[in-house]
Protein backbone atom coordinates (compact mmCIF):
# COMPACT_ATOMS: atom_id res chain seq x y z
CA UNK A 1 0.00 0.00 0.00
CA UNK A 2 2.51 2.64 0.61
CA UNK A 3 4.89 3.70 -2.26
CA UNK A 4 4.91 7.06 -4.14
CA UNK A 5 1.82 8.41 -5.64
CA UNK A 6 -0.33 6.70 -3.73
CA UNK A 7 -2.75 8.96 -1.12
CA UNK A 8 -3.66 6.72 2.28
CA UNK A 9 -5.38 9.10 3.35
CA UNK A 10 -7.62 8.70 0.31
CA UNK A 11 -7.99 4.96 0.34
CA UNK A 12 -8.78 5.08 3.98
CA UNK A 13 -11.40 7.70 3.69
CA UNK A 14 -13.10 5.83 0.56
CA UNK A 15 -12.95 2.75 2.72
CA UNK A 16 -14.41 3.78 5.95
CA UNK A 17 -17.03 6.77 4.75
CA UNK A 18 -19.94 3.74 4.15
CA UNK A 19 -19.45 2.34 7.53
CA UNK A 20 -18.96 5.60 9.71
CA UNK A 21 -22.32 6.00 10.96
CA UNK A 22 -22.68 2.77 11.92
CA UNK A 23 -19.62 2.26 13.37
CA UNK A 24 -20.00 5.32 15.55
CA UNK A 25 -24.01 3.93 16.49
CA UNK A 26 -22.29 0.80 17.81
CA UNK A 27 -19.64 2.85 19.46
CA UNK A 28 -22.38 4.73 21.40
CA UNK A 29 -24.62 1.28 21.80
CA UNK A 30 -21.37 -0.16 24.05
CA UNK A 31 -20.72 3.12 25.78
CA UNK A 32 -23.69 4.76 26.48
CA UNK A 33 -22.05 8.23 26.56
CA UNK A 34 -21.47 10.38 23.34
CA UNK A 35 -18.06 11.87 24.47
CA UNK A 36 -16.72 8.27 25.74
CA UNK A 37 -18.33 7.13 21.85
CA UNK A 38 -16.57 9.94 20.27
CA UNK A 39 -13.31 9.11 21.81
CA UNK A 40 -13.49 4.87 21.04
CA UNK A 41 -14.63 6.25 17.62
CA UNK A 42 -11.40 7.85 17.23
CA UNK A 43 -9.95 5.84 18.42
CA UNK A 44 -10.59 3.07 16.47
CA UNK A 45 -9.98 4.93 13.46
CA UNK A 46 -6.91 5.76 14.59
CA UNK A 47 -6.02 2.26 15.05
CA UNK A 48 -7.55 1.33 11.26
CA UNK A 49 -5.32 3.72 9.94
CA UNK A 50 -2.38 2.21 11.16
CA UNK A 51 -3.49 -1.48 9.85
CA UNK A 52 -5.40 -0.26 6.79
CA UNK A 53 -3.16 -3.05 4.24
CA UNK A 54 -5.10 -5.67 6.54
CA UNK A 55 -8.77 -3.83 6.16
CA UNK A 56 -8.44 -3.62 2.35
CA UNK A 57 -8.16 -7.66 2.16
CA UNK A 58 -11.25 -7.95 4.21
CA UNK A 59 -14.38 -9.02 2.88
CA UNK A 60 -16.37 -7.42 4.60
CA UNK A 61 -14.86 -4.31 6.05
CA UNK A 62 -18.34 -3.49 8.12
CA UNK A 63 -17.84 -6.86 10.29
CA UNK A 64 -14.76 -6.38 10.64
CA UNK A 65 -14.47 -2.68 11.77
CA UNK A 66 -17.00 -3.82 14.18
CA UNK A 67 -15.35 -6.30 15.41
CA UNK A 68 -12.11 -3.98 15.86
CA UNK A 69 -14.15 -1.37 17.92
CA UNK A 70 -16.39 -4.04 20.09
CA UNK A 71 -12.53 -5.73 21.41
CA UNK A 72 -11.42 -1.90 21.61
CA UNK A 73 -14.54 -1.70 24.07
CA UNK A 74 -14.01 -4.30 25.68
CA UNK A 75 -10.32 -3.63 26.31
CA UNK A 76 -10.99 0.08 27.86
CA UNK A 77 -14.01 -1.38 30.11
CA UNK A 78 -11.39 -3.68 31.65
CA UNK A 79 -8.80 -1.36 32.40
CA UNK A 80 -11.36 1.74 33.81
CA UNK A 81 -13.53 -0.08 35.62
CA UNK A 82 -15.29 3.64 36.44
CA UNK A 83 -16.81 3.81 32.68
CA UNK A 84 -19.88 2.05 34.39
CA UNK A 85 -20.50 5.32 36.66
CA UNK A 86 -20.39 7.43 34.21
CA UNK A 87 -22.76 6.08 31.24
CA UNK A 88 -25.32 5.91 34.70
CA UNK A 89 -24.79 9.43 35.61
CA UNK A 90 -25.39 10.57 31.90
CA UNK A 91 -28.80 8.95 31.45
CA UNK A 92 -30.91 11.53 30.73
CA UNK A 93 -32.54 11.98 27.08
CA UNK A 94 -31.24 14.92 25.57
CA UNK A 95 -33.24 17.83 24.38
CA UNK A 96 -33.54 17.16 20.46
CA UNK A 97 -35.02 14.12 21.19
CA UNK A 98 -37.71 15.89 22.93
CA UNK A 99 -38.26 17.85 19.59
CA UNK A 100 -37.93 15.12 17.30
CA UNK A 101 -41.02 13.39 19.29
CA UNK A 102 -43.32 16.67 19.17
CA UNK A 103 -43.88 16.47 15.41
CA UNK A 104 -46.74 14.21 16.41
CA UNK A 105 -50.00 15.64 16.77
CA UNK A 106 -51.42 14.51 20.01
CA UNK A 107 -49.18 15.33 22.87
CA UNK A 108 -50.47 13.66 25.41
CA UNK A 109 -49.92 10.53 23.39
CA UNK A 110 -45.86 11.82 22.98
CA UNK A 111 -45.54 12.45 26.66
CA UNK A 112 -46.39 9.23 27.46
CA UNK A 113 -44.47 7.53 24.54
CA UNK A 114 -41.38 9.51 26.12
CA UNK A 115 -41.94 8.63 29.50
CA UNK A 116 -42.08 4.98 28.22
CA UNK A 117 -38.74 5.84 26.52
CA UNK A 118 -37.46 6.89 29.74
CA UNK A 119 -38.61 3.78 31.70
CA UNK A 120 -37.22 1.73 29.42
CA UNK A 121 -33.85 3.28 29.73
CA UNK A 122 -33.89 2.64 33.22
CA UNK A 123 -34.59 -0.43 32.78
CA UNK A 124 -31.71 -1.04 30.40
CA UNK A 125 -29.39 0.36 33.33
CA UNK A 126 -30.74 -2.70 35.02
CA UNK A 127 -29.55 -5.13 32.89
CA UNK A 128 -26.00 -7.04 32.89
CA UNK A 129 -23.53 -5.84 30.23
CA UNK A 130 -23.75 -8.56 28.28
CA UNK A 131 -27.59 -8.66 27.85
CA UNK A 132 -27.93 -4.83 27.26
CA UNK A 133 -25.86 -5.34 24.36
CA UNK A 134 -27.32 -8.07 23.06
CA UNK A 135 -30.83 -6.23 23.06
CA UNK A 136 -29.72 -3.19 21.73
CA UNK A 137 -27.40 -4.43 19.16
CA UNK A 138 -30.08 -6.98 18.12
CA UNK A 139 -33.81 -5.27 18.72
CA UNK A 140 -32.72 -1.54 18.45
CA UNK A 141 -29.89 -1.43 15.96
CA UNK A 142 -31.30 -4.37 13.89
CA UNK A 143 -27.93 -6.49 13.91
CA UNK A 144 -28.63 -10.11 13.01
CA UNK A 145 -27.48 -13.34 15.10
CA UNK A 146 -24.65 -13.50 12.62
CA UNK A 147 -23.43 -10.25 12.82
CA UNK A 148 -23.78 -10.25 17.03
CA UNK A 149 -21.91 -13.53 16.94
CA UNK A 150 -19.15 -12.28 14.45
CA UNK A 151 -18.76 -9.29 16.70
CA UNK A 152 -18.69 -10.91 20.14
CA UNK A 153 -16.88 -14.24 19.09
CA UNK A 154 -19.94 -15.76 21.29
CA UNK A 155 -21.96 -19.05 20.33
CA UNK A 156 -24.99 -18.29 18.37
CA UNK A 157 -26.83 -20.58 21.26
CA UNK A 158 -25.42 -18.36 23.69
CA UNK A 159 -26.42 -14.85 22.07
CA UNK A 160 -29.67 -15.81 21.59
CA UNK A 161 -30.40 -17.48 24.88
CA UNK A 162 -28.53 -13.56 26.34
CA UNK A 163 -31.39 -12.12 24.26
CA UNK A 164 -34.28 -14.18 25.35
CA UNK A 165 -33.20 -13.36 29.08
CA UNK A 166 -32.67 -10.08 28.27
CA UNK A 167 -36.41 -9.68 26.88
CA UNK A 168 -38.01 -11.29 29.81
CA UNK A 169 -35.90 -9.44 31.91
CA UNK A 170 -36.75 -5.93 30.70
CA UNK A 171 -40.51 -7.24 29.98
CA UNK A 172 -40.63 -7.53 33.67
CA UNK A 173 -39.45 -4.63 34.95
CA UNK A 174 -41.51 -2.51 32.28
CA UNK A 175 -44.56 -4.24 34.26
CA UNK A 176 -43.15 -3.49 37.14
CA UNK A 177 -42.78 0.03 36.44
CA UNK A 178 -46.52 0.35 34.97
CA UNK A 179 -45.28 0.27 31.39
CA UNK A 180 -46.67 -3.02 30.58
CA UNK A 181 -50.01 -4.24 32.11
CA UNK A 182 -51.09 -7.88 32.53
CA UNK A 183 -49.19 -11.02 33.42
CA UNK B 1 -50.11 -25.89 21.37
CA UNK B 2 -49.75 -25.06 24.69
CA UNK B 3 -48.61 -22.08 27.06
CA UNK B 4 -45.63 -23.40 27.27
CA UNK B 5 -44.46 -23.97 23.74
CA UNK B 6 -45.68 -20.61 22.81
CA UNK B 7 -43.25 -19.27 26.09
CA UNK B 8 -40.60 -21.05 24.36
CA UNK B 9 -41.22 -20.13 21.22
CA UNK B 10 -42.05 -16.30 22.34
CA UNK B 11 -39.08 -14.52 20.77
CA UNK B 12 -38.94 -16.75 17.21
CA UNK B 13 -42.66 -16.09 17.06
CA UNK B 14 -42.15 -12.45 17.86
CA UNK B 15 -38.83 -12.37 15.85
CA UNK B 16 -40.65 -14.06 12.49
CA UNK B 17 -38.21 -16.42 12.85
CA UNK B 18 -40.77 -20.03 12.73
CA UNK B 19 -41.78 -21.60 10.36
CA UNK B 20 -45.54 -20.84 9.01
CA UNK B 21 -47.02 -23.75 10.19
CA UNK B 22 -45.46 -22.93 13.91
CA UNK B 23 -46.53 -19.06 13.10
CA UNK B 24 -50.20 -20.52 12.52
CA UNK B 25 -50.57 -22.31 15.73
CA UNK B 26 -49.45 -20.09 18.32
CA UNK B 27 -51.57 -16.99 16.35
CA UNK B 28 -54.11 -19.76 16.82
CA UNK B 29 -53.31 -20.47 20.21
CA UNK B 30 -53.25 -16.63 21.54
CA UNK B 31 -57.08 -16.23 20.03
CA UNK B 32 -58.05 -18.30 22.90
CA UNK B 33 -55.85 -17.78 25.75
CA UNK B 34 -56.01 -14.48 27.23
CA UNK B 35 -52.81 -14.82 29.49
CA UNK B 36 -50.58 -15.61 26.30
CA UNK B 37 -52.61 -12.62 24.39
CA UNK B 38 -50.88 -10.77 27.06
CA UNK B 39 -47.37 -12.01 26.76
CA UNK B 40 -47.45 -11.73 23.46
CA UNK B 41 -48.72 -8.51 23.45
CA UNK B 42 -46.33 -7.39 26.09
CA UNK B 43 -43.22 -8.40 23.64
CA UNK B 44 -44.10 -6.62 20.55
CA UNK B 45 -45.01 -3.42 22.45
CA UNK B 46 -41.28 -3.56 24.40
CA UNK B 47 -39.73 -4.42 20.65
CA UNK B 48 -41.65 -1.23 19.29
CA UNK B 49 -40.34 0.59 22.14
CA UNK B 50 -36.95 -0.74 21.09
CA UNK B 51 -36.97 0.74 18.08
CA UNK B 52 -38.31 3.97 19.10
CA UNK B 53 -35.53 4.12 21.85
CA UNK B 54 -32.93 3.54 19.13
CA UNK B 55 -34.44 6.59 16.53
CA UNK B 56 -34.46 8.95 19.72
CA UNK B 57 -31.60 8.08 21.87
CA UNK B 58 -28.10 7.96 19.41
CA UNK B 59 -26.73 11.81 19.48
CA UNK B 60 -26.13 12.42 15.85
CA UNK B 61 -22.30 12.77 14.52
CA UNK B 62 -21.86 15.81 12.39
CA UNK B 63 -20.38 15.77 9.32
CA UNK B 64 -17.78 17.54 10.61
CA UNK B 65 -17.00 15.19 13.45
CA UNK B 66 -16.43 12.83 10.90
CA UNK B 67 -14.17 14.76 9.20
CA UNK B 68 -11.85 15.23 11.57
CA UNK B 69 -12.28 11.94 12.90
CA UNK B 70 -10.81 10.97 9.72
CA UNK B 71 -8.32 13.58 9.76
CA UNK B 72 -7.23 12.64 13.09
CA UNK B 73 -6.82 9.49 12.35
CA UNK B 74 -4.48 9.35 9.15
CA UNK B 75 -2.60 11.95 10.82
CA UNK B 76 -2.03 10.01 14.02
CA UNK B 77 -2.52 6.82 12.35
CA UNK B 78 0.87 7.80 10.45
CA UNK B 79 2.74 8.52 12.91
CA UNK B 80 2.35 5.08 14.93
CA UNK B 81 3.13 3.56 11.67
CA UNK B 82 6.99 5.25 11.04
CA UNK B 83 7.12 6.11 14.94
CA UNK B 84 10.06 8.83 14.35
CA UNK B 85 9.49 12.65 14.49
CA UNK B 86 11.62 14.94 12.91
CA UNK B 87 13.28 17.46 15.25
CA UNK B 88 13.16 21.12 13.89
CA UNK B 89 17.23 21.66 12.91
CA UNK B 90 18.48 17.81 12.91
CA UNK B 91 19.21 16.97 9.09
CA UNK B 92 19.85 13.10 9.88
CA UNK B 93 18.34 10.55 8.04
CA UNK B 94 15.67 7.64 9.88
CA UNK B 95 18.04 4.71 9.99
CA UNK B 96 17.20 1.19 11.92
CA UNK B 97 19.21 1.27 15.11
CA UNK B 98 18.15 0.46 18.80
CA UNK B 99 15.39 1.67 20.56
CA UNK B 100 17.13 2.89 23.84
CA UNK B 101 15.09 3.97 26.67
CA UNK B 102 11.24 5.41 27.40
CA UNK B 103 10.13 7.67 29.86
CA UNK B 104 6.78 7.66 30.61
CA UNK B 105 4.21 9.41 32.53
CA UNK B 106 3.59 13.63 32.69
CA UNK B 107 6.30 15.89 32.20
CA UNK B 108 7.07 17.31 35.61
CA UNK B 109 10.81 17.86 37.67
CA UNK B 110 12.22 14.71 39.09
CA UNK B 111 15.22 13.43 40.30
CA UNK B 112 17.42 12.18 37.88
CA UNK B 113 17.97 8.19 36.85
CA UNK B 114 20.17 6.76 39.36
CA UNK B 115 23.31 5.21 38.44
CA UNK B 116 22.18 1.47 38.85
CA UNK B 117 19.66 2.55 35.85
CA UNK B 118 21.78 4.16 33.37
CA UNK B 119 21.48 2.36 30.01
CA UNK B 120 24.59 0.96 28.30
CA UNK B 121 25.87 1.15 24.68
CA UNK B 122 28.67 -0.49 23.05
CA UNK B 123 30.10 1.20 20.13
CA UNK B 124 32.58 0.75 17.54
CA UNK B 125 35.91 2.81 17.38
CA UNK B 126 35.36 4.66 14.34
CA UNK B 127 32.27 3.28 13.34
CA UNK B 128 28.76 5.46 13.72
CA UNK B 129 25.96 3.77 15.56
CA UNK B 130 22.32 5.03 15.12
CA UNK B 131 21.10 5.03 18.73
CA UNK B 132 16.97 6.02 19.35
CA UNK B 133 16.52 8.03 22.07
CA UNK B 134 12.61 7.36 22.41
CA UNK B 135 10.92 10.29 24.84
CA UNK B 136 7.21 9.26 25.50
CA UNK B 137 4.90 12.25 26.95
CA UNK B 138 1.12 12.11 28.05
CA UNK B 139 0.59 15.30 26.45
CA UNK B 140 1.98 17.88 23.69
CA UNK B 141 5.00 19.80 24.93
CA UNK B 142 5.12 22.60 22.21
CA UNK B 143 8.63 24.76 22.17
CA UNK B 144 10.97 22.38 24.60
CA UNK B 145 14.54 22.40 24.67
CA UNK B 146 16.88 19.17 24.09
CA UNK B 147 20.27 19.52 24.97
CA UNK B 148 22.89 17.19 24.31
CA UNK B 149 26.23 17.08 26.40
CA UNK B 150 29.00 14.26 25.11
CA UNK B 151 32.05 13.54 26.78
CA UNK B 152 35.38 14.09 24.89
CA UNK B 153 35.96 11.54 22.18
CA UNK B 154 32.07 10.91 21.23
CA UNK B 155 30.66 12.93 18.39
CA UNK B 156 27.14 13.17 16.71
CA UNK B 157 27.32 13.06 12.77
CA UNK B 158 27.22 15.88 11.34
CA UNK B 159 28.18 18.39 14.51
CA UNK B 160 32.01 17.18 14.48
CA UNK B 161 34.06 18.97 17.52
CA UNK B 162 31.07 20.05 19.13
CA UNK B 163 30.90 19.02 22.67
CA UNK B 164 26.92 20.75 23.74
CA UNK B 165 24.04 20.80 20.72
CA UNK B 166 21.05 22.08 21.02
CA UNK B 167 17.67 21.90 19.23
CA UNK B 168 13.99 23.99 19.85
CA UNK B 169 11.40 21.31 19.38
CA UNK B 170 8.01 20.14 19.76
CA UNK B 171 7.06 16.99 21.71
CA UNK B 172 3.74 15.35 20.31
CA UNK B 173 1.86 12.92 22.93
CA UNK B 174 3.00 9.27 22.80
CA UNK B 175 6.30 8.10 21.68
CA UNK B 176 8.62 10.86 20.01
CA UNK B 177 12.02 9.47 18.68
CA UNK B 178 15.40 11.56 18.23
CA UNK B 179 17.93 8.84 16.57
CA UNK B 180 21.79 10.08 17.36
CA UNK B 181 24.58 9.07 14.67
CA UNK B 182 27.15 8.56 17.37
CA UNK B 183 30.78 8.14 16.43
CA UNK B 184 33.36 7.05 19.14
CA UNK B 185 36.84 8.91 18.03
CA UNK B 186 38.72 7.79 20.91
CA UNK B 187 38.72 4.18 22.95
CA UNK B 188 37.81 5.93 26.25
CA UNK B 189 33.60 6.23 26.26
CA UNK B 190 32.11 7.78 28.73
CA UNK B 191 29.04 9.56 29.70
CA UNK B 192 26.06 11.09 27.49
CA UNK B 193 23.85 13.64 29.07
CA UNK B 194 20.71 14.43 27.35
CA UNK B 195 18.25 17.09 28.99
CA UNK B 196 14.96 17.93 27.77
CA UNK B 197 13.92 21.23 28.98
CA UNK B 198 10.24 23.03 28.61
CA UNK B 199 9.38 25.91 30.91
CA UNK B 200 10.54 25.78 34.09
CA UNK B 201 10.71 22.12 34.12
CA UNK B 202 13.69 19.44 32.80
CA UNK B 203 14.35 16.24 32.82
CA UNK B 204 17.91 14.47 32.20
CA UNK B 205 18.37 11.41 30.60
CA UNK B 206 22.19 9.21 30.82
CA UNK B 207 23.52 6.84 28.64
CA UNK B 208 26.85 5.71 29.25
CA UNK B 209 28.87 4.67 26.37
CA UNK B 210 31.36 1.97 25.99
CA UNK B 211 34.16 1.90 23.02
CA UNK B 212 35.35 -1.56 21.69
Amino acid sequence: MSGAGINQSEVFERVLRPHMERLYRLAFRLTRNKSEAEDLFQDVLTKTFGQLDDLLTVRDAGSWLNRVLYNRFIDNKRRYARQRLVTVAEANLPQQSIEALAGNSDPVRDIERLENIMRLKSALDLLSDEHRTVILLHDTEGYKLSEIQKLTGDPIGTIKSRLHRARARLRELLQESGTFSGS
Amino acid sequence: MDCKTVNDTLDDYIDGALSTADTSTVSEHITHCGDCRSIVNAARKLQDLLKAYGDTDVPTATAAFYDSALLNASRNGTRAQHRYLWLKGFGSAVAAGMALWIVSGLFFKTPEVPAAAIPVVTLALEEAHTINLVFSSSIDLVDATLTVILPTGIEIAGFEGQRKISWETSLTAGRNVLPLRLIATSPQGGEILATLRHGDDDRSFRLQVKVI
